[in-house]
């Protein structure tokens, strides 16, 4: 019988008109994002040993990394700059980070009004907390080439 | 006095029914096309020529800009080369093999769910829209958990995966493969047997077996126009060999096949992943690879198969950190040549209807 076909799909879509909504009331209800979403990023500085790694691997040229010897010779980091309205969102900066001192966040509205407010100054705005301590040992040789990208 | 002239019109670049920034100069004799014209390079960015001024590694990530709808397996095309150029294909551990077959086969069921989406678009089908980007977007939540973006996936790297699968990954998955069977015949009965449906696309712009192949088709299309081919079975890469699945062919290759063609290679994707998590070892997912990528002086082709048709990457290296050459052979950008071809003689409204059936994606047209 012609226009069968049609009632059939108008009998879908009328059991999906009564059934339970799965629209996402977005900006009230929060959506629930995986461990490993790639959000905006964010630094523990304590943790950073400035080896620059994350600013070689970035294909953009987009993290810039200050830094100055102190009197044992070591490095410490005095800026860390990402622009990132360069960014590609690729994550081999947080990859490359041998002391897990560069972490994703969940956050995930980065809009801004201006366009210098899209780039992060990660040292400036770094919050202390206790979790984050002396840093950490480099991952060994081994593990290291093991996680190479 | 009446009379009637020839009409040129501009179909896009901004136009919604040309899916991204395709150009088309349509003769119109009343509401008949003539002649039509392609113009490309809209959305072009240079990417062969970025992949010059970057690493081996760093390019990945541009992979995922080709066909933004398909991103993972563009990536696994690409990583596929430089592993072929480095020659450890045999290295790549057996886990991250059967991952990159079931991210793949997901990223293919989304990628034909947005076909059926927006080919229900532009026949005026709006809750049939609605439904495949349903389900297209559940699949983009499993990617999501696997790689932490839904569609600039950078999941891919020489030698496996960056990660292995997070927990609570293989429920979901089930999960979502329970539900996929009953949406697809959702589909079935909310577009392909409406009579209005049919009536717009079974025998529209049929494309015919020699023509198809001159006019170098690869993929879905191909398939559609009657010739068996599909480089899962023919050619097997990675670890396709190990899965028993169909080829789904269709012989009239007209606008209704071309559908059809793509919703039977969702059923089959699934088989393949469920096969995929049965059959998986536990293992690593990464090969023992050198940190800085230097493939030996050479070149290398490979290609695989693509939810559009042969995705392939020509790579020229000359020992260093970066390539000399890379040249990508993009399916929609010749699946796109035979449109003035197809166009001549059809409706305008089937002319959109006939173009959105190639699943042309500008991203890879233009690159």
């Amino acid at each position: 019988m012609y226009g069968q076909g049609l009632i059939k799909g108008l009998s879908i879509t009328l059991k999906h008109f009564f059934e339970r909504k799965i629209t996402q009331q977005y900006p009230e209800e929060r959506p629930v994002l995986p461990d490993r979403f790639k959000g905006s990023l964010t630094l523990k500085v304590p943790k950073c040993i400035a080896c620059g790694l994350c600013a070689n691997s970035c294909p953009n040229n987009c993290i810039k990394i200050e830094s100055e010897k102190d009197e044992n010779n070591k490095k410490r980091l005095t800026g860390y700059k990402v622009m990132l309205e360069r960014c590609l969102f690729c994550g081999f900066c947080v990859e490359a980070c041998p002391t897990k001192a560069l972490l994703w966040t969940k956050d995930f509205e980065l809009t801004k009004y201006f366009r210098e407010d899209v780039n992060l100054d990660l040292f400036s705005s770094y919050v202390p907390s206790p979790d984050d301590e002396k840093p950490a040992k480099p991952a060994k040789e081994d593990e290291e080439s093991a996680q190479a990208s | 006095m009446l009379k009637t002239q020839e009409l040129t019109l501009n179909l896009g670049p901004h136009h919604p029914s040309t899916h991204g920034v395709f150009r088309c100069v349509l003769n119109l004799e009343g509401e008949y096309i003539t002649k039509a014209v392609n113009h490309l390079g809209y959305l072009h960015r240079g990417i062969e020529k970025l992949a010059e001024s970057r690493t081996y590694t760093q390019f990945i990530p541009y992979n995922g800009r080709l066909d933004y709808v398909a991103g993972m397996l563009n990536e696994w095309a690409y990583v596929m080369a430089v592993e072929k150029l480095m020659g450890i294909t045999e290295e790549i551990p057996e886990r991250a093999e059967y991952i990159r077959v079931i991210v793949g086969e997901l990223q293919r069921i989304a990628s034909h769910g947005i076909y059926f989406a927006s080919m229900a678009l532009d026949v005026a089908g709006a809750s049939a829209w609605f439904y495949g980007f349903r389900d297209r977007d559940e699949v983009l939540d499993l990617l999501e958990m696997v790689s932490g973006q839904r569609l600039m996936h950078n999941y891919m790297r020489f030698g496996g995966v960056a990660a292995d699968l997070p927990d609570g990954f293989m429920n979901k998955l089930d999960k979502l493969l329970n539900k996929l069977p009953a949406a697809i015949e959702e589909y079935e009965g909310i577009l392909l047997g409406n009579e209005i449906f049919r009536a717009r696309t079974v025998g529209v712009a049929p494309v015919s077996r020699e023509m198809a192949l001159d006019y170098g088709f690869t993929g879905p299309n191909l398939r559609a126009s009657g010739v068996d081919t599909d480089l899962r079975r023919d050619e097997p890469y990675s670890v396709y060999d190990r899965f028993k699945f169909n080829v789904p062919v269709r012989q009239n290759g007209d606008t209704f096949d071309r559908v059809i063609v793509r919703i039977e290679e969702m059923k089959e994707s699934i088989k393949i992943i469920r096969q995929a998590m049965e059959g998986i070892p536990e293992g690593p997912v990464m090969a023992k690879v050198p940190k800085v990528i230097k493939p030996p002086v050479g070149e290398v082709y490979s290609r695989l198969e693509n939810a559009k048709g042969h995705l392939g990457f020509h790579i020229v290296s000359d020992g260093s950190t970066k390539p000399y050459r890379l040249r990508i052979y993009s399916p929609c950008f010749v699946n796109i040549g035979i449109f003035p071809e197809m166009a001549k003689g059809l409706h305008l409204m089937d002319a959109v209807v006939a173009l959105a059936s190639l699943d042309i994606v500008l991203g890879e047209i233009d690159r």
